[in-house]
């Protein structure tokens, strides 16, 4: 039996993972559960296991490449019989020696609707145009998101879905087409005409939309150019050739009206764009390259860009600095620190904040809210997970706390100690990056003075912890120095007022300059 | 004719001019494919000389007659006479009308007629035998073959059919006189059409099942409802019974009935109508020359492209296997052909929509509530009862309901089941809401005509919604 086996979940509510390394080639024999594939999702890497007792047949992703959930990415022999698979292509060749009435695409449609992946309880709800134009275009219906109601597939999903696994930027564009005239060419603008708005003869062709396949395809071969006589192409596309300072009758297309070759914008843009790669391609082979790396972005890179985002443009954001004198928290933290030591645990400043900050947040409650948008709802958390925010190789990452308010500084700084070494080694997993109710990220660790850091949504507040330094202060009336440290809370001014911030950091002060008021605290 | 053993060659060749075979040789002809279909008997097939036209016309007829006589609660007091002859010949006309125009519509479209029976004589041929004695045969060369030959009906041990005491559907439907009696063996829906017509002819029927209701593939309380009415039309069931053998007595027969405990009983009757299902037709085909086999049920199975295990042959209609309905094998007739052709066309339905012709009759489309559950879906289901539609009452028909199950969370419709009068025609609507992903909001947004039996559709819906306007929302 041969056994497909597609990309799993590998978390909750992953939708694709980046293959980061195959760990079996071709032909290995495997055992069940031996981890077959490195896979990258937004947070973590995860082996992916093999399924089967077997051998390797085939495997249909690189590494490196981005592939969606459900998307077969190996095929495994099981064991007792080996080599099945020679028989499939054949499917394809039926299509070839059936061609008795149309062209091209079809062959492709057969073979990738057959490998046709179920969906939860094996229903795609789509109209059969949309169905039948995922055939055409031999895209997955199954694996589209659809825009419709409840996630029904339109026809233009499925265009979508297609125009972006080809990687043609096409504009598929809703409205019809304007009506095509007829030229000489594209020089002949003032052939005996009247008519300078079209610019041409202005004898109106039949029209209509482009067929998907036609366009797609011309975009496929934008890179080589055409020597036609004459051209015909709607007098936007004609104004889009000039402006790109492209010769329309040099734009190939395998479209036709009225037996007239016929050019779309997309087809002028691919056409612009291939001709300026290429220049471009020129230039730096002239000029000697001015040096660029592009480098994906995706993964955990493209997570932290979507939260940032997200965060930024929907919260509100508001920042409140202050400073703080530390030095009675620099003293007590000198002297535990050595007990804890002893305890083989690394006592830093951040379980001394975390502390203060959830006396602080019981005090405060709207801080350690969320808002339910959709339901209209403030929902204040009676838990306190703190997150915290880790500078990792692959970007920041805030591993979380659980009940901070339950557990004393040495659990805490235990466990925090151990979440961040497995965000840097990547090794955590999503659950334990997720729950948090409010973050503080230490900036001060690597240097500078204040912050506006971004709220990590949909938490609505964060704090920044700048670096402790000597400066000047005034106490009794004298210059003294002393250790100090600055504070940056940035909230959601949505669910908190600046008056609260201004509030709670005060409270979370009075605790850091007086640390043993903690033990007041549970 | 041709005469004598000549070979001729043909890019599809199509055996069995049914609603697959047609369909599949007219879209063969509209896609420019050389196209020739083979047909031993009649074209049109089992649906339109047999099976669903005949017996609608005889439905429609006897209600014409039963109504009138049973109307005094409208002030109509009538005894029609029913001369059953002249129906038949009615019928016959009907019948004659569609399967010329049948073949009128296969020659327009250029297809290659040829009448005899096929069987298949080697990779890409097949040997068609004429009919009559010194007809001869020929031989045709095919690039591919689509196999659509049908079913017959089945027969039970000891009741072979004999036209005369021993009848299927396809006598039953050319009776030149009303039986005074009938036992009709089966309780599915041909048996059921067939009682209700001859209960309404005023035959005394027995109905015996060796299950324990009528319609067993459908729901309870939807095959109830036609079980109500059809006792109150006089027609008597017995169920947990099989027919085990028949003898002649008098001008009759006596059939003995079996059940499982071995207790046996005895009906006479005039006739016996046995109704117990369909085979597939494939025993005639030789499929050993192209290395084709069947499964255990005699049907050829096939994939979504409407393709046998054999590259360039196909099987569609009742050969490629259940449900045995004419638009199921008019949708893969047309598939399989446009695969052939090229196009990408693939059987990709949500379902397969099915009508009953009984009294009320019953439509259904998708899933039923305990199938969407069992796929995985948490549901949500309207009820519209047909007594609470103005039309139906117009009709003097209120019993029955319409019931949509649908998708609680996205509301999307998943299937619906009818029973009412025109439950065939309003199970339309419901399955363009299935095969579109149309939501509940869909359809109820919907304007219905007033007063229609289609509104209780909307009703049904709404009531899904807890917004029904003429039931109490439960």
């Amino acid at each position: 039996m041969v056994r497909e086996f597609e990309l799993p979940d590998v978390g909750e509510g992953v939708a694709e993972g980046e293959i980061v390394d195959w760990l079996v080639e071709e032909g290995d024999a495997v055992e069940e559960d031996q981890p077959v594939a490195e896979v990258e999702t937004d947070k973590a890497v995860v082996d992916v296991p093999s399924p089967v007792d077997g051998s390797v047949q085939e495997i249909h992703a690189e590494a490196g490449e981005m592939v969606p959930v459900g998307t077969v990415i190996i095929t495994f022999a099981e064991e007792g019989d080996e080599a099945t698979s020679t028989e499939e292509p054949t499917e394809t060749d039926a299509t070839t020696e059936e061609s008795a009435a149309t062209g091209d695409v079809e062959t492709t449609a057969e073979g990738t609707a057959d490998e046709e992946t179920p969906t939860a309880s094996g229903r795609v709800f789509a109209a059969p145009s949309a169905r039948r134009l995922a055939r055409e275009l031999g895209v997955d219906i199954g694996s589209i998101d659809g825009s419709g109601p409840g996630g029904r597939v339109s026809e233009h999903d499925v265009q979508a879905a297609a125009d972006d696994a080809t990687g043609t930027d096409e504009e598929e564009s809703d409205s019809p087409e304007p009506a095509a005239t007829r030229v000489e060419d594209s020089s002949g603008a003032n052939a005996g005409s009247t008519d300078s708005a079209g610019g041409g003869a202005a004898q109106t062709s039949s029209t209509g939309q482009p067929s998907a396949s036609g366009s797609a395809s011309s975009g496929a071969m934008a890179g080589e150019s055409a020597d036609r006589e004459r051209t015909l192409a709607a007098p936007a596309t004609r104004k889009l050739a000039e402006d790109s300072g492209i010769d329309i009758d040099a734009v190939p297309t395998d479209e036709e009206r009225d037996g007239e070759a016929f050019v779309t914008p997309a087809a002028v843009e691919s056409y612009a764009e291939a001709q300026q790669a290429a220049q471009d391609a020129d230039r730096k082979a002239l000029a000697g390259a001015r040096d660029e790396e592009r480098i994906p972005y995706r993964g955990v890179r493209r997570t932290i860009g979507q939260q940032m985002a997200e965060s930024k443009y929907t919260a509100p954001h508001v920042t409140h600095h202050d400073e703080v004198d530390v030095t009675a928290l620099v003293e007590a933290r000198t002297d535990l620190k050595e007990l804890a030591d002893e305890q083989e645990i690394s006592l830093s400043y951040m379980p001394f904040v975390m502390k203060a900050c959830v006396a602080a947040l019981r005090e405060f409650p709207m801080v350690n809210s969320m808002l339910d948008e959709e339901a209209e709802e403030i929902v204040q958390k009676k838990y306190y997970n703190i997150g915290v925010a880790t500078a990792t190789d692959a970007g920041l990452m805030v591993p979380v706390v659980e009940d901070a308010d339950r557990k004393n500084m040495l659990q805490l700084a235990s466990e925090m100690n151990e979440l961040v070494e497995k965000a840097r080694e990547r090794t955590i997993s999503r659950d334990e990056m997720q729950g948090g109710t409010f973050t503080i990220t230490n900036v001060g660790a690597i240097g500078g003075e204040y912050a506006t850091p971004i709220v990590n949504h949909p938490e609505v507040a964060i704090l920044a912890l700048g670096a402790i330094k000597e400066k000047p202060r005034v106490v009794d009336g004298e210059i003294v120095p002393r250790k100090v440290m600055t504070l940056s809370l940035s909230i959601d001014h949505r669910v908190i007022d600046g008056a609260i911030a201004a509030q709670f950091t005060n409270r979370v002060e009075e605790f850091l300059q007086n640390p043993q008021r903690l033990l007041l605290e549970a | 004719m041709v005469v004598g053993d000549v070979t001729t060659g043909t890019d599809v060749l199509i055996i069995g001019a049914g609603p697959g075979g047609y369909v599949a040789a007219i879209r063969a002809g509209q896609l420019d494919l050389d196209v020739t279909l083979v047909e031993k008997e009649a074209y049109g097939g089992t649906c339109l000389n047999h099976g669903c036209i005949p017996s609608k016309a005889l439905i429609s007829a006897t209600d014409v007659a039963h109504d009138a006589s049973t109307a005094e609660e409208m002030g109509i007091h009538a005894d029609p006479a029913v001369d059953l002859a002249g129906m038949v010949s009615w019928k016959d006309d009907v019948v004659e009308q569609l399967t010329s125009g049948v073949e009128k519509l296969c020659k327009a479209n250029g297809v290659n007629l040829v009448e005899g029976r096929a069987e298949f004589a080697g990779e890409n041929t097949v040997r068609v035998a004429h009919a009559g004695e010194g007809q001869g045969s020929e031989t045709i060369e095919f690039e591919h073959a689509i196999v659509a030959t049908g079913s017959r009906p089945m027969e039970i041990p000891n009741f072979e059919f004999d036209g005369e005491h021993i009848i299927s559907s396809r006598e039953a439907l050319a009776l030149d006189a009303v039986p005074e009696s009938l036992v009709v063996v089966g309780a599915g829906y041909i048996g059921m059409e067939l009682s209700t017509v001859f209960a309404k002819l005023g035959t005394d029927v027995t109905v015996v099942e060796m299950l324990d209701s009528v319609l067993p593939a459908y729901e309870d309380d939807v095959a109830r409802v036609v079980k109500n009415r059809a006792e109150e039309l006089g027609i008597d069931f017995y169920f947990g019974e099989g027919a085990s053998e028949w003898e002649e007595s008098g001008d009759g027969i006596t059939v003995k009935t079996e059940t499982e405990d071995g207790d046996i009983s005895e009906f006479g009757a005039e006739k016996a109508l046995v109704a117990v299902g369909r085979e597939p037709v494939t025993d005639t085909l030789n499929l050993d020359a192209i290395g084709l086999a069947t499964d255990e049920g005699g049907f050829l199975e096939t994939d979504d492209r409407a393709r046998t295990d054999v590259e360039n042959v196909f099987a569609v209609g009742d050969v490629a296997g259940e449900p045995m309905l004419a638009h199921k094998g008019m949708k893969e007739g047309e598939v399989a052909v446009e695969v052939i052709a090229g196009e990408p066309s693939a059987l990709d339905y949500q379902s397969v929509p099915a009508a009953v012709f009984t009294d009320p009759e019953i439509g259904t489309v998708g899933m039923t509530e305990e199938e969407a559950e069992e796929a995985g879906f948490s549901t949500v289901v309207g009820e519209m009862p047909m007594r609470a539609s103005g039309r139906a009452l117009t009709l003097g028909e209120s019993d029955g309901f319409v019931r949509v199950v649908a998708d609680d969370d996205a509301g999307f419709i998943l299937g619906a089941q009818i029973v009412a009068p025109e439950a065939s025609e309003m199970i339309a609507e419901l399955g363009l809401a299935v095969e579109m992903g149309a939501t509940l909001e869909d359809v109820a947004a919907t304007i219905h005509t007033h007063p229609t039996l289609g509104e209780a559709v909307m009703e049904a819906v709404e009531n899904a919604r807890d917004r029904a306007i003429h039931t109490l929302n439960r």
